[in-house]
């Protein structure tokens, strides 16, 4: 087992990359395929049609567009529910805590879709449907217990202490908030931002009842091209949708690394200074 | 006063849109589910939707091939997650040029990717003209397209499958490694002290370890791949067809008597779901896997 360690992870290493690279492969070669019969493993000639297709399609960007849209509006929801809930989780002894929990944490069990079909005409009766508002209505369950959780976390480690001491300083509530809290709950709301994003992005059929085919988000654009339409465009949809949802991840967390480099700076000159 | 009813203030708007928007709509569902359409003048409630799905030979099927679907993707997962997490345990002990955070990002990659897009990378990697097909042609191993099994839209549910041993499997891993990293090296020579082999210290030491952490990632792959629509969606067939894309293709078959039938599915779903997610929390609870879960 030691023997070969470097043999070992060689295999290892190989193994990951057949795992999680090399399905990607025939994504990329069909969305820049002209014509790719079957018993060749790459593509007879090169196309950019499928990418230009997609990219100078207006619906694509208007795709793109009320989808992080709607999940901007959705995790901003998500973020002034989850705050004060959380804090009063975790910072007050609640009665019937478990019933609060169970709450918001039911639709991570139950799928949320459930809930929407059984919604959807009480949505339609209120002219709800066929709207980003009623859309955004039915994102919210199924990405408000993870924000919550990520929140919950961050407010275990925030010690009372520390607002205590900033009370003493004479900081009133806001400031207090704003100051002292808020950065040390950052990169939580930061993580279940993400999340949030993550999930209200790749929702096709709650988004499908609720917009009734008039909201279109991404995934309810891609799916006619990937169940049986053309397999190029079907290829560089897939790659842009993934794309976005990845960069929205890496956004995040390049937003949290700035954060946090921006606020060091002036503690360290202020360390330089001190001596 | 104020201080006393603080804390349920606070939680009340979270709660309380939880309360509306989910349970209000599963609610809403079950009234349906009995019957109770004012819209249309039943307000009277009765069983006869569970009575007639109960009875259809096309709901049991449909339960088994989700059980079923659900059962392969949970195990699949499950072996291709603890191969990836001892594989990227072994990475880290033997290289020091590469930040191990690179590794994690890597891996995780299939986590973040839409459903619908694992699905059509399943679709272009295994139909009987996709790419899988086409190296195996390459090598000579097989002569025609029709050589290839059909995998995908198959009434066994094998595309199913394989995009989520593909998409859970990095889950299953993220889930063991925290755990297999706390496997000390030391851990390894005291066994070793003690006289066990190889094979013993695996046995012994390492699969009680992380058996825990497994059954649990397992169990939470199970539950989701039980209730998820998009990919059998994509990949599966007509009929039969996993239970929420059975309640879907009822709900919008155009009768609005099927409907009642549609939300007692899943009205049915969401039992099963609650109770295998009662199983999890109960037993990671007291496995103590899930910190930070509440």
């Amino acid at each position: 087992m030691k023997k070969h360690p470097q043999l070992l992870s060689l295999f290892a290493f190989i193994a990951l990359i057949i795992f999680v690279v090399v399905p990607f492969v025939p994504l990329i070669l069909s969305s820049v395929s002209f014509s790719w019969r079957w018993p060749d493993v790459l593509p007879e000639s090169w196309s950019f049609r499928a990418w230009e297709y997609v990219l100078n399609d207006g619906r694509t960007w208007q795709a793109v567009g009320i989808s992080l849209w709607i999940a901007l509006i959705v995790t901003a929801v998500n973020i002034l529910l989850a705050l004060p809930a959380a804090n009063a989780l975790v910072r007050y002894s609640v009665r019937g805590r478990w019933l609060f929990e169970a709450i918001i944490f039911a639709p991570i069990i139950i799928p949320p879709f459930i809930s929407v079909m059984g919604i959807h005409l009480t949505f339609l009766r209120l002219g709800l449907t066929e709207t980003v508002l009623g859309v955004v209505l039915a994102h919210i369950a199924p990405t408000l217990p993870y924000m919550f959780r990520a929140v919950m976390i961050s407010y275990q480690t925030l010690s009372a202490d520390w607002e205590d001491q900033a009370r003493m300083l004479g900081a009133r509530a806001l400031p207090r908030f704003f100051h002292v809290v808020l950065p040390h709950l950052l990169p939580g709301i930061l993580a279940g931002a993400s999340l949030s994003v993550l999930i209200s992005l790749s929702q096709y059929l709650i988004t499908f009842i609720i917009g009734a085919g008039q909201v279109v988000t991404l995934p309810i654009l891609l799916f006619p091209f990937v169940s049986g339409g053309d397999p190029g465009i079907a290829s560089a949809y897939s790659l842009l949708y993934a794309a976005i949802a990845i960069a929205a991840l890496v956004g995040m967390d390049a937003a949290l690394k700035r954060y946090y480099q921006l606020n060091k700076a002036p503690q360290d000159s202020g360390k330089g200074v001190k001596p | 006063m104020w201080r006393k009813s603080k804390p349920y203030l606070l939680l009340l708007p979270a709660a309380a849109t939880i309360i509306l928007l989910f349970f209000g709509g599963i609610f809403d569902g079950l009234l349906k589910s009995f019957g109770y359409f004012p819209a249309i003048g039943e307000t009277e409630l009765n069983l006869a939707a569970y009575d007639r799905l109960l009875h259809s030979a096309s709901f049991w099927e449909s339960m088994e091939l989700t059980l079923r679907v659900a059962a392969l993707s949970s195990l699949l997962s499950a072996v291709i997650g603890a191969l990836i997490a001892v594989a990227l345990f072994f990475l880290n002990e033997s290289t020091k040029t590469t930040s191990p955070k690179a590794w994690h990002r890597l891996f995780q990659l299939p986590l973040t990717i839409p459903h619908l897009v694992a699905g059509y990378i399943v679709v272009l990697l295994f139909t009987q003209s996709g790419f899988v097909s086409r190296i195996l042609a390459a090598f000579g191993w097989i002569d025609g397209i029709t050589d290839f099994p059909v995998l995908v839209n198959d009434p066994f549910g094998w595309g199913i499958v394989l995009t989520y041993a593909w998409k859970e499997a990095p889950f299953v891993a993220l889930m063991l490694y925290p755990v297999l990293s706390r496997i000390h090296g030391s851990w390894r020579e005291v066994s070793r002290v003690f006289g066990a082999g190889d094979w013993q210290f695996i046995r012994e030491i390492v699969v009680p370890a992380i058996m825990p952490a497994w059954a649990i990632a397992t169990f939470i792959v199970f539950v989701f791949t039980f209730s998820a629509f998009e990919v059998p969606y994509l990949l599966g067939v007509t009929y039969p067809s996993v239970l929420p894309v059975y309640s879907y293709q009822l709900y919008t078959s155009g009768t609005l008597s099927d409907r009642p039938e549609a939300l007692a599915v899943n009205m049915i779903l969401a039992a099963i779901t609650i109770l295998l997610g009662l199983v999890a929390y109960y037993f990671s609870k007291r496995w103590n896997v899930l910190k930070g879960w509440g």
